[in-house]
């Protein structure tokens, strides 16, 4: 039985500004995922755990709260 | 007798007078009473006794020359109106930003003018109000307003602790405004008004979030999530008399006594007050109609009233003199001492001390809340402010324990040990270092344990345990018997004993040991 899938949350609230993660792609802990335009910078949204990318949930142009979920990683199937 | 030059200097002077103190017009200031707020120079009139407002600066001129700055000949006292008067016969300094000059906008010499308000108040030894209605920065001067911003925090917190200063949030108050009436030691704000750090405009442009301004920085957010605003009144008119009464409760400076009022009926019997704490130990009922019972009739100032309402915070008059009162209230999440509670009344402590107010603590804690979220939300942090804040005061420092005085919580809110001059205790109170359950569960742990190999009933024997360890600690003469509290007195006497106290107190002097400042754990 895998573990469970872990989401991936944006930092902060903003608009995604860029997505690098697709469906499929093995992740290390703390790669990035994505950026997210807020505060006048480009934050990253990296990957909490090592693991396969099995959704992703956010796209570019979206506008997100923090702690919205961006993408969700399998941690069995890196 | 005046020359013909000096009297045509004079005219002159006057009808610019004239011109200044109309501010942005006629038209600008129906628009402004249409949305249901005053002028800057209504509000200073409805603050201050009749005829006592003396206006400071008004000719003073905006410095920006950019955006077509320079083709204005003059932006009406910098759109901010500051001065001195006088309220109930004291003088106070204030200003009041003037919405239809230009937005109330913070200019460079606007910002000027406040910080010297403030600052003159402070050399002074006189109360300074603030009366923040503005659009926020004036963008079009950029670095003059971002550094008189700077100019006017440095004044505010060099004032702080030398005389009282109290904010006002009157309309839009936005950026370094915002943090202004923060640095002040209240905020009041009017329904309709907004203070954040940055409105909905420029929250979209830099989050892109969509809100409003209510969402944002309304005044009901500020009162019950943010803990940001003392006090929300109705209006223009209700807030400025809140403004003036609160100064009933202040004293001019740092040093000196807050007003006082004649002595009456201190001898009166709490009969409502002790009528209200239920028998069953376990039932809630409100703190604060008990504590209004014990103080002089009528003289309840609570601020925070929907922030935290679990711990209240409020000034009163104990046989005509001003303290402050923290009390714990089970009618909301048993009394507790919650990571906002514990800020909330951290910092009304440190007020009460820094302008003489003897603090009198009312306890019915069942301790700090435990439990994973609240060590998450740092409960531990946010109580260590509280503990400072009683540990440092020098006030006089009255407890009285109604109910439960638990663990921290008895700690946090005033002992003998951590300097309360005098505790008295309700006779139905519980002085503990844990609750029986707790207890048991430790000192009764093998027994507890060993229970159904004895064929006895664990359960049976952990009420047996409990009701014994009830019946020696859980009573407030095990606690007097140690010299942890004065005495166990008659609810209906609390009101006398405590008048009788506060006075026995008076000449208290204590001093901290020299240092540059203790290490609070803002």
């Amino acid at each position: 039985m895998n573990r469970a899938a872990v989401t991936a949350r944006t930092p902060i609230v903003g608009r995604v500004a860029a997505v690098r993660a697709a469906v499929g792609d093995a992740v290390a802990a703390g790669a990035e995922l994505g950026r997210i335009e807020s505060m006048k910078m480009f934050i990253p949204v990296t990957a909490p755990v090592a693991g396969t990318i099995t959704a992703v949930t956010a796209a570019p142009g979206d506008v997100l709260p923090g702690g919205s979920p961006f993408a969700t990683i399998d941690p069995a199937r890196p | 007798m005046a020359g013909d030059r000096a009297r045509a200097a004079l005219e002159r002077v006057e009808a610019l007078r004239a011109v200044i103190r109309a501010g942005g017009g006629a038209d600008k200031a129906a628009e402004h009473r249409a949305r249901g707020r005053w002028t800057a120079r209504e509000r200073l009139d409805a603050l201050f006794d009749a005829d006592t407002f003396v206006e400071l600066d008004g000719f003073a001129k905006h410095t920006g020359r950019d955006y077509g700055l320079d083709a204005v000949e003059r932006v009406p006292a910098d759109g901010v109106v500051t001065g001195f008067g006088r309220i109930n016969g004291r003088t106070v300094y204030a200003y009041a930003q003037d919405f239809t000059t230009i937005a109330g906008s913070f200019g460079e010499m606007h910002g000027r003018k406040i910080a010297r308000t403030v600052e003159l108040a402070a050399r002074c030894g006189a109360p300074v109000i603030g009366l923040n209605d503005s659009a926020g920065a004036r963008v079009t001067e950029q670095m003059g307003a971002l550094a008189g911003y700077g100019r006017l925090f440095r004044e505010i917190v060099r004032a702080s602790g030398r005389v009282p200063q109290i904010a006002l949030v009157l309309g839009p108050v936005s950026g370094g405004q915002a943090y202004a009436t923060n640095l002040a030691d209240f905020a009041l704000m009017t329904r309709g008004s907004h203070l954040y750090i940055a409105g909905p405009a420029l929250v979209e442009s830099v989050v892109f979030e969509r809100t409003d301004d209510e969402t944002l920085g309304g005044a009901d957010m500020h009162a019950t999530q943010s803990g940001c605003i003392d006090l929300v009144l109705d209006d223009d008119r209700a807030a400025l008399a809140a403004a003036r009464l609160l100064l009933e409760y202040l004293p001019q400076a740092w040093g000196e006594a807050p007003p006082a009022r004649a002595a009456v009926d201190f001898d009166r019997p709490c009969t409502a007050a002790a009528a209200i704490v239920p028998d069953d130990p376990a039932a809630v009922y409100d703190m604060r109609e008990l504590v209004a019972d014990v103080m002089d009739a009528g003289s309840m100032f609570e601020l925070k009233p929907d922030f935290a309402p679990n711990l209240c915070t409020a000034f009163a008059r104990l046989g005509g003199r001003a303290v402050g009162v923290i009390a714990s209230n089970p009618a909301h999440l048993g009394g507790v001492i919650t990571a906002e509670a514990a800020q909330k009344a951290a910092r009304f402590v440190r007020l009460c001390d820094r302008f003489d107010l003897p603090v009198v603590s009312f306890q019915d804690v069942p301790g700090c809340v435990v439990g994973s979220q609240a060590e998450a939300a740092g409960v531990i942090r946010h109580a260590a402010k509280l503990i400072h804040a009683v540990c440092e005061a020098t006030v006089p420092k009255l407890t009285v324990i109604v109910r439960k005085a638990y663990a921290g919580g008895y700690i946090a809110m005033g002992s003998k040990d951590t300097g309360a001059d005098f505790v008295f205790a309700w006779p139905q109170a519980e002085i503990c270092l844990m609750g029986p359950a707790g207890a048991v569960g430790i000192l009764y742990r093998k027994e507890i344990a060993a229970a159904r190999s004895a064929g006895r009933d664990p359960a049976e024997v952990r009420a047996e345990a409990e009701a014994q360890f009830r019946a020696r600690y859980v009573d407030p003469l095990y606690a007097a018997g140690g010299g942890h509290i004065d005495d166990v007195i008659d609810p209906v006497d609390t009101r006398r004993v405590l008048v009788r106290a506060l006075a026995a107190v008076a000449g208290k002097r204590d001093v901290h040991p020299p240092k540059k400042h203790t290490g609070v754990p803002i």
